[in-house]
């Protein structure tokens, strides 16, 4: 296999940009990779071959052109199949839109190909996003590529990007998170994800779950490359009227290498004493690292996120439930009987819960705003638990049996629920060599101190070189 | 709160214009009763003057 295909996002541009390889080698050994490995791991629902050819041939023109060349250039990406992409269809990993062609493309779809990045295709996901194991009936339940032997979940609901980045089937996808969806198959499948604050990127022309808890952002195998390809999404968009007009800044150039002075907080009962020993262990030790490298640890503890699912799961039944209703009446065949079930569910909350959900949203939010006046950043691990086996209804996690759903989002949701940006990096591995993620949350429009940190730490570890064992 | 029968949750279905079968209600209650229920503790906790929001600062 071609080892080019290893390379993170940044360095492909820079090879591209300095003529050392050719934007279609990078795509073709891409493709030919997906070919070989996509009929097992099942990650892509559509693969868009011949226009990723087309549009590589025409960055190697541009390349030789001496043309200006945009931060991705020639970088071949990824999409979750809910943004909508003019002329390739859009399922939103459903029947219900199996044959659904858009004819516009999604605002972040449009900025990343102005930054030169070439599509591969779209990417498989738990039904309409409506659940963090990344199942998927209609095409298939992507197989988390660190495990050979065991069909195990890659998290959901961006599970198709999570093991596709994870394979390097691409330098880096697209995800969504209402719940935790881009962070977890980051946990599971050993990559990096960060979910941005709310209103930082555009939602327009992504499938929504719930409005106001989706956000969109980047999976990538490094830090850095989230960095990159945030840079090129973010920031104001008409058409999407919650984002802010606040500037981006160059998250590239934040990534200084050093976290000398950060204040830590260390995310306490909660988080940490509901995780398992060996997830427990792995974050302790990737405090005890960033500690080494100057910065500064306390504990905190947030006495109110114990409200997040119940304000979480009112908005996203009532919201889930509006987008869907005209569907649930009139096709609710064409659903899966599990995300049919949750969907439904929506009709029976009343509208004064959805409007105490929003509630305790800002009680939640203040909280968090008010650790951040005397820190930098907070950690915690992203999931209780590694993946578990696809079929797994609950899992031990110190001792006892859990429900995986729950616990699952149980640390990444209270982070959708108060907006607040949030990443996740690996962090170590279980006994059966399977991915750990340490989360990292930051203020409002602060990612660059997020990414920093990242960054940071990976550049002192080795976690995000790993290669999975089920990716050839 | 009192717990919602399967009569009540089917009158409420038909309100709703949801064609549910007797095994879909089945199915549903649990969760319905689940969900109602996390809510409830909302309702209990929320100060009075809690106001609802639904995104951050959008400046």
């Amino acid at each position: 296999m071609n080892d080019l295909v290893w390379k993170p996002a940044a360095e492909l541009a820079r090879l591209i940009r300095a003529k050392e390889v050719s934007p279609v080698e990078v795509d073709e050994a891409h493709l030919a990779r997906i070919a070989a490995l996509d009929g097992t791991l099942r990650t892509y629902i559509t693969v868009t071959g011949d226009a990723a050819l087309a549009a590589a041939r025409r960055a190697e023109a541009s390349v030789m052109a001496g043309e200006t060349l945009g931060p991705l250039h020639g970088v071949p990406v990824a999409l979750k199949d809910l943004y909508c992409t003019r002329g390739v269809k859009t399922t939103g990993g459903s029947r219900i839109l199996a044959d659904w062609v858009p004819s516009e493309d999604a605002t972040v779809v449009s900025r990343l190909a102005d930054a030169g990045a070439v599509v591969l295709g779209k990417l498989n996901m738990h039904e309409f996003a409506y659940g963090p194991e990344g199942l998927n009936p209609h095409y298939g339940t992507p197989w988390n590529p660190w495990d050979a032997t065991t069909h195990r979940i890659c998290g959901g609901s961006s599970s198709g990007s999570g093991a596709a980045v994870a394979a390097a089937l691409c330098a880096g996808a697209l995800g969504s998170d209402t719940g935790g969806s881009i962070r977890i198959p980051a946990s599971l499948c050993g990559i990096s994800g960060l979910k941005p604050t709310y209103g930082r990127v555009s939602r327009a022309g992504v499938l929504p779950l719930a409005w106001s808890l989706d956000h969109v952002g980047p999976m990538c195998r490094t830090a850095a490359d989230c960095a990159l390809m945030l840079g090129a999404m973010a920031g104001y968009d008409p058409r999407d009227p919650t984002t802010s007009v606040l500037p981006v800044p160059d998250y590239m150039a934040a990534l200084t290498g050093s976290v000398k002075g950060l204040r830590i907080g260390l995310l306490g009962p909660f988080f940490m004493e509901s995780a398992g020993e060996t997830e427990r262990r792995a974050v302790l030790q990737a405090v005890k690292t960033l500690e080494g490298l100057g910065a500064s640890v306390q504990e905190v503890e947030l006495q109110t996120v114990k409200l997040a699912a119940a304000a979480a799961s009112a908005v996203v039944a009532v919201e889930a439930y509006a987008y869907h209703e005209t569907w649930l009446r009139k096709r609710p065949e064409e659903y899966s009987a599990d995300v049919r079930e949750r969907l439904r569910l929506g009709a029976f909350v009343s509208g004064a819960d959805y409007v105490n959900g929003q509630r305790a949203r800002l009680l939640i939010r203040d909280e968090v705003d008010a650790a951040f006046g005397r820190l930098d950043v907070l950690v915690a691990p992203t999931t209780p638990i590694a993946a578990a086996p696809v079929g797994a209804g609950d899992v031990e996690i110190g001792g006892e049996r859990q429900p995986l759903r729950p616990s699952l989002i149980r640390f990444t949701r209270p982070f959708n629920v108060t907006g607040h940006p949030a990443a996740s990096v690996p962090c170590g591995v279980t006994s059966e060599g399977l991915p750990i993620g340490l989360q990292i949350v930051g203020r409002p429009f602060d990612e660059a101190t997020v990414l920093r940190l990242a960054d940071a730490y990976q550049r002192a570890t080795d976690w995000h070189t790993r290669r999975p064992p089920a990716a050839g | 709160m009192e717990s919602l029968t399967l009569d009540e949750l089917r009158a409420l279905a038909r309100v709703q214009g949801l064609d549910l079968t007797e095994p879909e209600l089945a199915r549903l209650l649990p969760l319905v009763q689940a969900a109602r229920s996390m809510m409830e503790t909302l309702r209990d906790v929320l100060p009075r003057d809690a106001e609802p929001g639904s995104q951050y600062r959008v400046l």
